[in-house]
């Protein structure tokens, strides 16, 4: 499990993490998202052990990354979006070498297990200079699990993957949470994250703009509904108009005519809208909730972040 | 230490063994002392005198061991500039293991450098020169102190460069630093060297030699504080 509790890191006068507050438990993913310099991958390698916080505390297994941060650096598999491999060394004799490194019994059996997990077996004598990229990044994270660790740090653990590669790491992310581990996944990849986190956590200028559920997230605080039908658009809409019901033309899935509306009570608008549209003669056909992307509420969250620092400027 | 060493071990496997142009600079070397001793010629009848051939084989030594330097800094300003480092310092080894394991990665195989050119000296010379007169100027005690000289140099030297290699961020500039260390490093070496063994038939070469352990224990100590994970990080 990570507990990091209000966290703080300064690199001279810059800050890059401002009193940080979130936890992962085990058999969770968590995703840490946030532009560029927001602070996850400081983030992260703090809680790996190899960076000492300025303020605050990270606790891994119950362990303090200030008091013992040789024992958490045992407990983390951390894997970074360059997959950094010593180049004229086989895969065998990497993955060998950070099994020792990790005083990890057995490391010839583990090394083999790993290069299998990751289909790699015919390549164990293979020199990782001549590894395509998502070889490499294969190697990568079969180095941050040599020592099977409880707690999986991924820093864009997909960058310059192909679809088909990205597509069976997730699964193999996915696999590790249904064997207890605790997951943090930064990454800038949305769609990555909302197919796999359990929970979110959005960094903005180096501290928590929202945190939650990826679903709670996702759900908007102004749900917005979509109401197929068949018949003339424009008298739908002047329908909905007299109803007092502000909708805008959209395409439904399924091909038919459309109309998008906010409901902020949905009990008492979507009857409305009903109502409305049958007594204009109009066939409905499906009346459905528009589920929020991720990289909607994302980008909805961010521009709120920004919001203070845009209304100091402008003021 | 067992974690420096198998550091240690991966450079000289994998970054020396595994790299050709090493081997072919490398190779550079073993053809010094065939230059030495036959610019010695010419010094005069039956060749040069003692003190000459001392100095040819202190140069045999020691040019090898100025390559290391250069080495030790492109090893870690290399590391910085693959990332490669990062992944080391997730790991749980202490800093000073890292530190000096990589500085024994080099120094090893340098080491091994040097002593084979002394060598590849002294069997030329006593051929050339005559063996009598070559055991007489070069006796063991003499040639053990260069190899000590030699080792506590390129440690010295060695420690040192590896607070240039966590200051700077390319591997070209850890390089020019590290030539402009050598160059001022060699020239105090040699005047003290030099002063050193006229005073006292040699013997002050050990005081030289306790100066340079003191220095090392200091400049590894600075390196390790340096190199301490955050501010390496940092820089990344």
């Amino acid at each position: 499990m990570i507990d990091v509790r209000d966290l703080s890191r300064s690199f001279g006068r810059t800050v890059a993490l401002d009193h940080v507050s979130f936890r992962v438990e085990p058999g969770e993913i968590v995703a840490l998202l946030g532009p560029n310099g927001a602070g996850k991958t400081t983030a992260s390698r703090i809680i790996a052990g190899i960076l000492a916080p300025s303020e605050g505390d990270v606790l891994v297994d119950g362990i303090s990354v200030r008091a013992d941060p040789h024992s958490v650096r045992q407990r983390c598999g951390m894997v970074t979006d360059q997959p950094s491999l010593y180049e004229r060394m086989t895969l065998r004799a990497y993955l060998g070498f950070f099994c020792h490194l990790y005083d990890v019994a057995a490391a010839a059996k583990r090394t083999e297990e790993l290069a299998e997990l990751l289909g790699l077996s015919d390549r164990l004598d293979v020199r990782l200079g001549a590894f395509s990229r998502g070889m490499k990044q294969k190697v990568a994270i079969a180095r941050g699990l040599v020592h099977d660790p409880p707690v999986l740090l991924l820093d864009e653990p997909a960058t310059a993957l192909d679809p088909e590669t990205a597509r069976s790491l997730r699964s193999f992310i996915v696999s590790l949470r249904a064997r207890h581990r605790a997951i943090l996944l930064c990454t800038h990849d949305l769609d990555e994250a909302q197919r796999i986190a359990d929970r979110v956590v959005v960094l903005y200028r180096g501290r928590v703009a929202r945190e939650g559920l990826t679903g709670v997230l996702r759900a908007d605080s102004h749900p917005r509904f979509v109401v197929s039908f068949s018949g003339d658009a424009a008298a739908a809409r002047d329908a909905l108009t007299r109803a007092g019901v502000k909708a805008e033309a959209t395409t439904a899935e399924n091909g038919y005519a459309a109309l998008r509306f906010d409901a902020d009570e949905p009990g008492t608008t979507n009857p409305a809208v009903l109502r409305a549209l049958l007594d204009g003669g109009l066939r409905v056909i499906t009346l459905v909730r528009e589920e929020r992307s991720l990289e909607d509420a994302y980008f909805a969250i961010v521009a709120e972040a920004r919001e203070p620092e845009t209304g100091k400027a402008n003021g | 230490m067992g974690k420096a060493a198998l550091i240690a071990w991966r450079e000289i496997r994998w970054e020396i063994f595994g790299d050709r142009g090493a081997i072919i600079r490398t190779g550079f070397f073993a053809l010094l002392p065939i230059l030495f001793v036959l610019s010695g010629r010419g010094t005069g009848p039956g060749g040069p005198n003692e003190i000459s051939m001392l100095v040819l084989a202190l140069q045999s030594t020691l040019i090898p061991a100025l390559s290391g330097v250069a080495l030790i800094a492109s090893t870690f300003t290399q590391e910085k500039e693959n990332g490669t480092l990062v992944p080391l310092l997730a790991s749980p080894v202490r800093d000073l293991d890292i530190v000096v394991g990589k500085l024994l990665g080099m120094v090893g195989p340098v080491m091994v450098i040097c002593t084979g050119s002394l060598t590849v000296y002294y069997v030329l010379a006593s051929a050339l020169f005559g063996a009598a007169r070559v055991r007489e100027a070069l006796p063991p005690q003499i040639l053990f102190a260069l190899l000590v000289v030699a080792f506590l140099y390129l440690i010295t030297a060695g420690s040192w460069v590896l607070i240039i290699a966590a200051i700077v961020r390319t591997t070209r500039a850890g390089q020019q630093i590290a030539g402009l260390m050598i160059g001022i490093s060699a020239a105090i070496f040699a005047v003290l060297g030099v002063g050193a063994a006229r005073i006292a038939d040699g013997w002050a070469l050990v005081g030289l030699g306790v100066a340079f352990v003191i220095a090392d224990v200091v400049a590894l100590e600075v390196a390790r504080r340096v190199w301490q994970r955050g501010e390496v990080i940092g820089r990344l």
